[in-house]
Order: structure tokens, then sequence, then C-alpha cells
């Protein structure tokens, strides 16, 4: 594991890889300190440090693919990106119908190739297709700069229907633990934006965070990103896909408190295109979408429970 | 490990104890019952050993991390044995009598841990409740001893209490709270009168206290005179956090026992999961406090995140179970539903004891978000 000043340091590059590259520039970033290598033998580091710093830094990046691809338990090359679910979802992105697979879903960059997994009754299959045989849509969306793909069609598969692939729940799993932390990191850099704003617009000849309305609007949205991070730490130490879950839910519950206590600290600016607050209320409302948002993981979870009739055990001391 | 080791030999003994421990009553009981039962797991769990560690071998204790007296309170709050309300105020007001005056901790320490005696902590004035540095209470040094006369309020368990933390104004009330002192005072002494005020869910848990001419000892000064204040911020981080902690293990089995008892219909699917994730969450705050504190850290202003996400997640437990046991929370006049009604109605005050929701909000954002002063 990585730890003490080592922690320190691999933080401080990442977290200086977001601030000064996005997209393909920070994917080559990402390889020239060896983060793939990382999250292999400190996933926790690898995966916490770097969505939180992308978050808050507001970039893009193909992390998630290798996150996914970690997973699953497969090699990802810089020309791959793995298909992931659509808007909302978390099933495996594909079917598998005879020869055929059918695809709809997201991808975070588009490359040559995708690796899609596909439901195949009740296993679930991995293939390498061509993205030329698939309609691909760049999303502009609530939020362009993120810069989504959108990704439908039929493909056949040359190798049969692919290899059986295990682990799509733990890849889900590990992906939402993932997003969590870039919900966090957005959500930080959301609330120090409001923050400044209160200290410096002045109103009635003062600054607003001397009334007590705003400040409790921003000491709410602290409490939130604390109570995400605490289920962030819990969802570490006792790794499950339930626990993920809720970290998940969590963490979009928290980010949308953010977001909207922060736009009303900003008020005016905030609505409008000159500050940068936009950027991250968009962000959130998406990542909130991905792997399941935190109403629908949320409403899933209690009718799982109230089936069947059993907690989930707290996280020990 | 020693961790480990304590949970897994602790549960066996309770396990063995079973029977010894269970309280006699059905359903919530009353508070007598309950400070009964209290007193007979305290005095059960100390003498086998289990309640001594984790303090100070100086007071009674066998020593070890704080995480041994966190798990014990934790184990004994999800088998339902203790009232989860009060069984904590040892963890509250014990702490800083052992830094302020370690002396006299000595002597009144292993009472309190035992279940011999049960202390108040006299803070709170009819006219000063979040707004601590106005108190009035006065206390003035005679060639006796401290002579007190003022009045407190929701002191809770006075009645039961034979000693009791009390913080008196030393100085000018101008000092503010460079002018108080905390002293250490024997509930028996003459001139003190508690009133029980029966609260909204039925119990008389706390009082108002008066203080007529009480003398007390010069060597019951807790620390310094004029210490008071830096004795009341001491302790109040450990009331806003490690002795909330067993208050997760008390939520999960009550949702636990709204799950088994409910009728399915009446059960809203995304308020159960919300609930269960804002119990799981406060969980996590916590075990993440208990653990800085552990290492030797100093809790301090952030620990006011704690106490407003217990407020949350209770209140959302409850308003809960208002929907899904209706009949027990609004009619229901049997022990079991008296119970569910008591702590439905308790559950109202999550964000009022200990500090209201507001004026954490207001620690958190002078303190934590350094947004400078309010006034």
């Amino acid at each position: 594991v990585i730890e003490g000043d080592d922690l320190e340091l691999f933080e401080r590059s990442l977290r200086s890889a977001t601030e000064q590259h996005t997209g393909d520039a920070l994917d080559t970033a990402l390889r020239d300190l060896g983060w793939a290598d990382a999250l292999s033998f400190d996933t926790r580091a690898a995966v916490s440090c770097l969505f939180e710093a992308q978050g808050a830094a507001g970039v893009t990046s193909s992390a998630l693919d290798q996150v996914l691809a970690f997973a699953l338990g497969r090699a990802l090359d810089d020309t791959t990106a793995v298909v992931l679910p659509p808007t909302g979802g978390w099933s495996p992105p594909a079917t598998a119908d005879g020869g055929r697979l059918l695809v709809r879903g997201l991808l975070t960059a588009l490359r040559g190739s995708v690796l899609v997994v596909a439901q195949s009754g009740d296993a679930a299959v991995g293939a390498v297709v061509e993205s030329a045989g698939l309609e691909t849509r760049v999303v502009r969306g609530i939020d362009p700069w993120l810069g989504l793909v959108e990704v439908d069609g039929v493909v056949g598969v040359v190798d049969a229907v692919g290899d059986e692939i295990a682990g799509w729940e733990h890849a889900v799993a590990l992906g939402r633990i993932a997003l969590s932390h870039e919900l966090v990191g957005a959500s930080r850099t959301a609330s120090a934006l409001a923050r400044e704003h209160a200290l410096e617009r002045v109103q009635f000849g003062q600054p607003i965070a001397r009334f007590q309305a705003v400040r409790h609007k921003l000491a709410e949205a602290l409490v939130a990103i604390e109570t995400a991070r605490a289920v962030l730490d819990a969802a570490w130490q006792d790794r499950n896909p339930q626990t993920a879950a809720m970290a998940k839910a969590t963490a979009g519950r928290s980010a949308r408190t953010v977001a909207r206590h922060c736009q009303q600290v900003l008020a005016g600016i905030g609505f409008t295109t000159e500050h940068d607050l936009h950027r991250y209320v968009r962000r959130i409302l998406v990542l909130d979408q991905l792997f399941g948002s935190h109403a629908v993981l949320t409403k899933r979870f209690g009718e799982e429970l109230a089936a069947t009739r059993t907690l989930p055990r707290l996280v020990p001391l | 490990v020693q961790l480990d080791e304590f949970r897994t030999k602790f549960d066996d003994w309770l396990d063995q104890h079973a029977d010894e421990l269970a309280p006699s009553f059905s359903g919530g009981g009353t508070l007598d019952e309950q400070m009964a039962q209290i007193a007979k797991v305290r005095h059960l769990t100390f003498d086998a050993g289990w309640a001594r560690h984790g303090w100070p071998e100086q007071v009674g204790g066998l020593g070890g991390p704080a995480l041994l007296r966190a798990y014990l309170s934790e184990a004994l709050t999800a088998r339902d044995l203790v009232y989860s309300g009060v069984y904590s105020l040892p963890e509250v007001l014990g702490p800083s009598v052992i830094t302020f005056a370690p002396e006299l901790a000595a002597t009144v320490i292993p009472p309190l841990l035992r279940g011999d005696e049960v202390w108040c902590q006299g803070f709170s004035e009819p006219g000063t409740g979040s707004n601590l540095a106005s108190l009035t209470c006065r206390a003035v040094r005679t060639g006796e001893g401290w002579r007190v006369t003022g009045q407190k309020v929701w002191t809770s368990l006075a009645q039961y209490a034979q000693r009791c933390v009390l913080l008196t104004r030393t100085g000018t009330v101008e000092s503010a709270h460079r002018g108080i002192t905390a002293l250490f005072v024997d509930m028996d002494a003459p001139g003190i009168t508690p009133r029980p005020i029966v609260t909204m869910h039925g119990e008389e848990e706390f009082c108002e206290v008066f203080f007529d001419d009480v003398l007390v000892p010069l060597d019951r000064t807790l620390g310094e005179v004029g210490q008071g204040w830096a004795f009341a911020m001491d302790l109040l981080p450990y009331e806003r956090s490690t002795a909330l902690w067993q208050r997760a293990a008390f939520l999960h089995r009550r949702l636990r026992d709204v799950l088994e008892t409910a009728d399915a219909s009446l059960i809203d699917p995304a308020k159960l999961g919300e609930a269960t994730q804002l119990v799981y969450a406060f969980r996590a705050r916590s075990r993440a406090t208990l653990h800085r504190m552990a290492n030797g850290e100093t809790l301090g202003a952030e620990t006011s995140i704690d106490k407003v996400l217990l407020a949350t997640a209770e209140q959302a437990v409850f308003d809960l179970v208002a929907e899904a046991l209706p009949a027990a929370v609004v009619i229901g006049d049997d022990p079991v539903s008296a119970r569910w009604r008591a702590e439905f109605l308790y559950s109202r005050a999550a964000t009022i004891y200990g500090g209201s929701s507001e004026i954490q909000r207001n620690i958190i954002a002078r303190r934590l978000l350094e947004l400078g002063n309010d006034r």
C-alpha cells in the first residue's frame, strides 16, 4: 500500500496532473505517473486520490474505463474504451442474441474499439468490438465538457459472443466508488467557490457570510460532504456491492444538496456562465445518474430491505 | 488486536450472563426501572472487569484504549440492555474530570463506573441556553469554601444524582467566559432542590435545580478558579461525539425491530433506504471520530458534524417508525407501543439537546469554514 509521505506525494502529483490537463492529455499524464499500476497494488489510494482530484478540478479522463477493466480482470490498451450502462442504469450495457450483441450505453471517450459486457442468459460475456460498427454520438447534453459518447447498435461477434466474464457486479461496485469520490471532489470545489463568494460579496455594508441564513447553507453543504466521505470510508473498510451502492447513493444525494445550497449562496452570478459554479452543478447532475442515481438506488435499497427484512451490518468499530 | 479480543470475549460473557443482565420489565419501562437496570448492568460489567477497560488505572480502570469502552456501550445497546438515551453520561463527564482534577477523579470515578453513583451536568440555566458564557449561578469564596446560589435547568437525572458537575459564576457577569469556575458538588448538600420536569415523551428525564447558599469545599474545584470555560470546552466535543457512538447501534436495532414488525404496505422504501443510509453514515462518521481520538488527536469543532448527522439520522428513523407503526405511536397503550411512542417523541429533541442543530451549524460556519464572526 501507498502510505505516509509516498501517499502525500502521490496525491499531490495527481492533483497537479488534474489541474493542468484534461481528456487525452490527462490520460497521458496518468500513464506517465504509473497510475494504472497503482490501481492494482493500492486500489483505494489510486481510486480515491485520482477521482477526488478529477472531480475537484472538473476535468475528464479515461480513468473510469481503467477502473472497470481492472475490476473485470481485463487489460485495457489506450485505443479501447469500456461501454458504460446507459444513463441511470447499471445492467450490462449489451445483450447477446445468437451471434450478435445488442449494445446501448455510454463511453467516456470515442476510441477505435470498445470492451463491452453483455448479458447472455444467466451469464455475462465480454467482447472487444470495433467502434466503427456502432452508432456513436458525442453527447452535449447538460454537461458538454464531460465529453460523453452515446453508443448504440448491433454487432456481429467474430469469436462467437466473446468470453465468459465474471465480476460485472464488482465492476459496478468499484465504478460506483470511483464516481462517489468524483462527486465528493466536485462538491468540495462547489463549496469552496460558494464560500469565497460569501466572504467577498458585500451587501447591507457587510459580507453576506455574516448572515446566518447563508452560513447555515454552507454549513449544511459541509455536513453533506463529510457524510459522503464517511460512508465512502466505511465502504472501503467493508468492501461489497451493497456498501458501494450506499456510498454512491449518499454521495449523489450529498452532492445534489451541495449544488443546491452553493447555487443559492452564489445567487445571480451562480446562475450565469460567467462564474465556474455552473460547470460543477452540471457535472454533479450527470455523475449522479451514472450507475444509478441516488434516488433510484435509495428506493431500490429500501425495497430490498423491506423484502428481506434484514439490514446491512454496521461497519465494525 | 486488543479490540478484537475484547469484542469476542465480552460478547461471550454477555451470552453467558444474558439472564442475569436482562431487564425485568417489558417495553421501555419507567425511568426508575431504566435507572435501576443501568445500575445493575454497570455493577455486573464493572465487577467482571469489562467496564474498567479503557479507563486509566488511576481512576480504577484497567487501562487500554478508549475504543474498548466504546465497544462496551455499543454491545450493551445493541442487546437492548440499557436505555441508550442516558447510558453514556459518564462518557460525557468522566474524561474532563480526570483531566482537570486527577486526584479527585481517583476517588469519584470508580463509583460512577460501577453504577453506585449517578452524576448530573449542571450547565444550562433559565437565561443561559446556547449562550453558556452568560451563566449567572454564583459561587462566592468564603473561609469555609464556595457558597453557591442560583438555578440550573435541563439537568438530566438530577433527581437520581449523588453528584453534580456544576458551572458557576465566580467573576463578574461582564467577565463572560473568563469568570466561570467548575465545581464538583454533592447533591445531598443542604440547599439543593431538584424539581423534575415532565418531558413530552412522558418521563422526568431532566430537572430544574435550585441552589440556595450551598456550601462546596474548595478542594471540589475542577481545575483552577476561572477555568470553567476551558473545562466546558474540553467536555463538549465528547458530548457531541464519543458519548453518541452507541446511538448508531440503538438506531440500527430499532430499524431492525420496525422491519420485523411493521406491515410491509406501510413502509415507504425510499424513506427506509434513506434512513438506513443515514444510520450507516452516522456510524461511519462516529467511527472515524473514535479512531482519531484513539490516535491521540484532540477532538474539537468537527464533532459538531457528528451531532448534526446523528440528529438527522435519528429523526429519519423515527419519522419512518411513525409511518410504519402508526397504531403503536398514536393510540397504543401497551408497553411495546408506549416505547415506540416515547422514542418517536424523544427523537423530536435530537435537533435540540446537546447544542441545537442551529448552534452546531454556527460552530461549523465559524470554526470549520472560517467564515468569520456572525455578529
